[in-house]
């Protein structure tokens, strides 16, 4: 079981300077001051009860995103009473502080905020929005992620990762897939990272991108030797092929109604166990598994199908004993000779 | 070779778990074991589709046949499982 020792890696802090990478555009009030403060959850505070004085439990460790509701309430009060309420969010060791829609800080505020070390950050874009993308840009810095041995390959838009004893041979069912028009994602080291609590992301390592090894070839470039169609750069985790050797004395699941699901960095995803031994096509296996998936996305159970129509045929067999038993698809062949 | 009747017990008949956990007996002995149901057809037990194919209902007269080298021991198993009604109402 390769996936037992999955190697996590959570972050937990993201600096302010990472802020820049999110994919809005972000403009420094006051130079780099406070640019090395950090972040240590996703969370995002609009602190509207902290400006009015009620600091109790101010989440002063968070992004703190100032809108218009925010700033309308300061410039209402007079110069005291505004340096205070903004004393009262800057006196917390607060990382940042976000200003939406163009909004700006008057100088004094500006250098109660820079005497106190917080990066003051300017968007153009409006608060709700902001939230969003600042969160989705959160959320995946704080992500869990985690680094897999295997195969990651997009088969007919399915994400199929490929696991088992080293050697077993997932490079080599990678490679007869992406010369079958399929496409690479990631060999040996796949990076997964956790979206939304249900979707695990894959992508390779920057460093390794789409290079991979061929037992007794060396490394070849599968961006380079196949081009770009026979790559990508990230896709979801749908199923997990766990190959291994041919064991005589193992039960594998022969009708398929019982779906298999295993649980990875807290995600379950959808499993199958495939045996392997000479002369079985895992290639072509592993195309059915994706399709047999996609009809399953799309409402159509094979297994349950059939069972059902087998109960079908037993109970139409139990009321009428000893009726038709017709064994044949085609009950009675006309002329027709096709 | 070895073989014997067995009528089908539980109420729902030979549907699909049944049908896998004949297969999955089946595959743990060497010899050959099929069935001949009631239009003489005869069927491979390793073969999951084939042992649907029976559709047995409730009260199925069913033959085992079975061949090779742990007959018996195949024969009895399977006659067993079928008595049990495959853990189902009967």
């Amino acid at each position: 079981m390769s996936l037992t020792n999955i190697n996590i890696i959570k972050h937990d802090k993201v600096s302010v300077r990472e802020l820049f990478d999110a994919p809005l555009t972000l403009v420094s009030m006051n130079d780099e001051t406070g640019w090395d403060n950090v972040l240590q959850d996703e969370n995002i505070h609009r602190p509207q009860l902290a400006l009015t004085g009620f600091t109790d439990l101010f989440t002063s460790e968070r992004l703190q995103m100032l809108g218009n509701t925010e700033m309308y309430y300061l410039q209402s009060l007079d110069e005291d009473r505004r340096v205070q309420a903004f004393i009262n969010i800057a006196d917390r060791s607060v990382p940042v502080i976000m200003l939406t829609n163009n909004h700006t800080l008057e100088p004094l505020l500006l250098k109660i905020a820079t005497d106190h070390n917080i990066a003051v950050l300017q968007t153009d874009v409006e608060t709700t929005k902001a939230i969003h993308l600042i969160s989705e840009f959160l959320d995946d810095k704080f992500a869990v992620q985690g680094a897999v041995h295997g195969s990651f390959v997009d088969v007919y838009g399915v994400g199929v990762l490929f696991i088992g004893r080293s050697g077993i041979g997932k490079s080599e069912i990678a490679l007869d897939l992406i010369e079958r028009g399929h496409r690479l994602v990631a060999d040996d080291i796949v990076m997964f990272t956790k979206k939304r609590d249900t979707v695990l992301m894959g992508t390779g390592t920057s460093l390794v991108k789409h290079f991979m090894e061929i037992r007794g070839l060396g490394i070849i470039d599968v961006r380079q030797m196949f081009g770009i169609r026979a790559i990508r750069f990230q896709k979801r985790l749908e199923i997990v092929v766990e190959l291994e050797d041919w064991d005589p004395n193992k039960e594998y699941d022969r009708t398929g109604l019982d779906e298999s699901m295993r649980e990875i960095m807290g995600v379950n995803i959808s499993s199958i166990k495939l045996p392997i031994f000479p002369g079985k096509n895992i290639t072509v296996i592993s195309e059915v598994i994706a399709l047999n998936y996609l009809l399953k996305t799309y409402g159509y159970n094979a297994p349950k199908e059939f069972a059902d129509k087998l109960k079908e045929e037993i109970e139409r067999r139990a009321k009428y004993k000893h009726g038709s038993d017709e064994q044949r698809h085609v009950s009675y062949f006309q002329g027709d000779e096709e | 070779m070895v073989e014997q009747t067995v009528t089908v017990k539980n109420r729902a008949g030979v549907h699909t778990r049944p049908a896998a956990m004949i297969v999955k007996l089946a595959a743990q002995f060497k010899s050959d074991i099929s069935f001949i149901g009631e239009n003489s057809m005869r069927i491979n037990a390793k073969s999951i589709i084939g042992v649907m194919t029976l559709a047995a209902a409730q009260g199925t007269d069913l033959h085992i046949i079975t061949n090779g080298a742990d007959e018996t021991d195949a024969l009895s198993k399977m006659v067993a499982l079928f008595d049990s009604g495959f853990g189902e109402p009967l």
